[in-house]
């Protein structure tokens, strides 16, 4: 949603992949059979050559499954063999042209953060952000290349371009616990919970993040995570796009922030008034 | 001689080479062999205090051959693919693509997980993209709950029905218009998976 509202402005055309499938998680269908995992993945990349088009995500899980299969149809000619045969059979077919890419490269490296500070209209002044890349976005390297696994700098840089303040947080690439919310929740509680509590001691006003799975937790999971350990935390979670939105001035209801789970009124609030 | 087998820590009787032999023909497992046990990986862990051994441990455990150990533990299971681990790891070992061979083999040989929603979340969530070829987050939460138990019943519901007033999930299912190609590939992998 906020996704499309930054395209209008940037001027990216992004086409949804017509009849597109889920694609299997990055080991939801992984664990349980990996031929099937490959398969799903593949019949998405189908679906994108088919359209002469390379694929860009804006979930970390999707950028890294898709990628896998990509590298493992690479590099396995076995693997491709068994794979061709299932999916030929169900009416497709896959050379290896498509390119999987994640929203937020594309943004630093084809639009350049140079050219979105040109359409700031409200320079985020005086807002602390805490840049939370999570886990699949840059890593591993063999997968992830845009940016450094360990200290990765884009989303900081995006901040800075758009007039706010990114700070030094030291959680940004630790894991939230991503599909443990399902099958262990208190795991995922606590890891989360320190994610959030962080970025309060380094008083952000937010988060901003790249991962609808990590969005879940950090923010869908919030209250959870506050019943859960007696403790209130209240740090509005917002989509890079969200926070880009805000920052060229476009409608709150546009860029959906009315369907965040922790309000960010405060927020909005703080740059009607600065 | 009885006691001289007994104070050793691990009898031959609970080792199995071929499990070693095996989990090196898994993505993951092929270079397992080149671990140093240097640590990097237990050290990397951000779930490693819900774990019971680290993945270090683990590595070495299969090396050895201990099948029934690695496969019970929660380790394997408590992995969240977060690749920390395998970014640093010196030999290049693709250590959360090896925990989830792990699974594979401790659901295919429905070897017990002390928590039971993690194996039936793997076998939900395939069972639901087969059905729709997307994923209907409602119907994975409620066939994954203790529906016996009140408390997280309630905790539940009120979770779906704060999504749901947000717009985040919907109450009909997913419907894709070539449903069929995907109904091929579930057959045609699932079949492959027995031979």
């Amino acid at each position: 949603m906020s996704c499309k509202a930054v395209n209008t402005v940037l001027g990216i055309e992004l086409i949804e992949i017509p009849d597109w499938n889920c694609c299997g998680s990055i080991d939801a269908v992984y664990a349980y059979n990996p031929l099937l995992s490959i398969a799903l993945s593949t019949r998405n990349l189908s679906l994108a050559e088919n359209m002469k088009m390379d694929i860009v995500t804006l979930c970390s899980a999707c950028y890294f499954t898709l990628s896998r299969a990509n590298k493992v149809l690479r590099e396995d000619a076995s693997l491709k063999g068994k794979i061709d045969k299932v999916i030929n059979d169900a009416g497709l077919k896959y050379a290896g042209e498509v390119k999987v890419r994640h929203y937020l490269d594309v943004l630093a490296n084809d639009v350049g953060f140079d050219k979105i500070s040109q359409y700031v209209k409200l320079p985020l002044k005086g807002l602390k952000v805490a840049p939370y890349y999570g886990c699949l976005l840059v890593r591993p390297p063999k997968i992830s290349n845009f940016d450094d696994p360990e200290h990765p700098t884009s989303m900081d840089n995006l901040i800075t371009a758009l007039g706010a303040q990114s700070v030094n947080y030291p959680d940004k690439t630790k894991c939230c616990g991503a599909s443990l919310a399902i099958t262990d929740e208190s795991v995922m509680l606590e890891m989360t919970k320190s994610l959030l509590l962080d970025a309060k001691d380094l008083e952000a006003d937010c988060i901003v993040m790249p991962c609808p799975m990590c969005h879940f937790n950090l923010d869908a999971k919030q209250k959870d995570i506050e019943s859960h350990f007696n403790i209130k935390i209240d740090l509005p979670i917002l989509y890079i796009t969200q926070l880009i939105g805000l920052a060229f001035e476009l409608d709150p209801k546009e860029l959906g922030l009315h369907r965040n789970v922790v309000s960010p009124k405060r927020l909005l609030n703080r740059l009607k008034n600065a | 001689m009885k006691s001289e087998v007994a104070h050793r820590h691990i009898t031959a009787q609970a080792i199995d080479p071929l499990f070693t032999e095996k989990v090196k023909k898994m993505r993951g497992g092929e270079n397992i062999l080149d671990c140093i046990q240097c640590g990097v990986c237990a050290g990397s862990c951000h779930a490693r205090f819900a774990m019971d051994y680290s993945p270090m441990q683990i590595i070495k455990m299969v090396q050895l051959g201990m099948r029934q150990p690695v496969l019970e533990s929660s380790t394997i299971w408590i992995c969240a693919s977060c690749y920390s681990c395998a970014t640093r790891c010196p030999r290049g070992i693709d250590i959360p693509a090896l925990m989830s061979g792990l699974k594979n083999i401790a659901m295919a040989n429905n070897v017990p997980c002390a928590i039971e929603t993690k194996p039936k979340f793997h076998k939900t969530f395939v069972e639901i993209l087969r059905k729709y070829g997307r994923m209907h987050e409602p119907q994975l939460q409620m066939k994954l709950i203790n529906k016996t138990n009140p408390k997280e019943l309630f905790r539940n519901a009120s979770l779906g029905l704060r999504l749901w007033r947000k717009g985040k999930i919907k109450l009909q299912p997913p419907k894709l218009e070539n449903s069929a190609s995907i109904a091929t590939i579930f057959e045609n992998t699932l079949k492959n998976e027995e031979e």
